[in-house]
């Protein structure tokens, strides 16, 4: 196959693997059940007001708000890409910081990092670039946050409530 | 093209759409997801450009950064927090 044709296939799985990574820890975290700052719970309720799911737009809110799970894969990418493994750890502390800076007191970001720094690095045993969970992670982010905020916040809200049970 | 490149360009056309959505979007509330996309791909490009350890941490303060921005924001529209105890 075409290297470029391999590199852009190579991306779609990485974007893929990216959205399960920090879904499914953001969720686990409880991002959804409500707005972890005013500005995130004022999002959300600015995405229902658009026709979008509240809860949804919770995690919509605390996404844009602190540095999340999404943050933490894509700093761990760009640390395994510049530095292998300790540079995703050097990441992962940077997403600490970060988070206690955004008054964030919960571990979403720093979790979501560590997973992606070793879910990457067995990745790149396999033929693929961190280049690519790079771009991955764009691509995924841009589902959540960048094309219809009212059907991503009804499918945040279906999850959510898979995960409340 | 190597996957560096392949991976820059898809970050550059990301950033360019989430700027054009970011401009059209009329509710200031809603333009933030659109604004924290544009801060992905543009962190993403700080690495991908520069592949040099300090560039880490370039791309996380500017990550940081842009949330916390984004955080205020927010805030500030909602209203902000009552101190007055």
């Amino acid at each position: 196959m075409d290297i470029s044709l391999l590199a852009f296939a190579h991306i779609l799985v990485a974007a893929a693997v990216c959205w399960l990574n920090f879904i499914v820890i953001d969720v686990f975290f409880r991002l959804p059940e409500a707005g972890g700052v005013v500005g995130a719970t004022a999002i959300g309720k600015h995405i229902e007001k658009g026709g979008g799911a509240l809860h949804g737009g919770y995690m919509m809110g605390n996404i844009v708000s602190s540095p999340d799970a999404s943050a933490g894969t894509l700093l761990a990418a760009c640390g395994v890409f510049i530095a292998g493994i300790p540079g995703g750890l050097l990441a992962a502390l940077l997403v600490y910081i970060g988070n206690r800076i955004c008054h964030d007191p919960g571990y979403a970001g720093t979790t979501g990092c560590l997973t992606a720094t070793f879910i990457i690095s067995g990745f790149t045993l396999i033929g693929f670039s961190p280049a690519e969970f790079i771009a991955g992670m764009v691509i995924a982010i841009l589902t959540i946050q960048g094309i219809s905020h009212r059907h991503s916040s009804r499918l945040l809200s279906t999850l959510w409530r898979v995960r409340r049970g | 093209m190597t996957p560096q490149e392949a991976a820059l360009a898809v970050c550059g056309i990301i950033a360019v759409y989430a700027a054009v959505r970011v401009a059209l979007e009329p509710d200031t509330l809603r333009k933030l997801p659109f604004f924290n996309v544009l801060s992905f791909a543009v962190a993403g490009s700080i690495a991908l450009i520069i592949p040099h350890p300090l560039s880490i941490i370039a791309a996380a303060a500017y990550f940081v950064g842009s949330t916390l921005e984004s955080n205020a924001i927010a805030s500030t529209y909602a209203g902000g927090l009552d101190r007055r105890e």
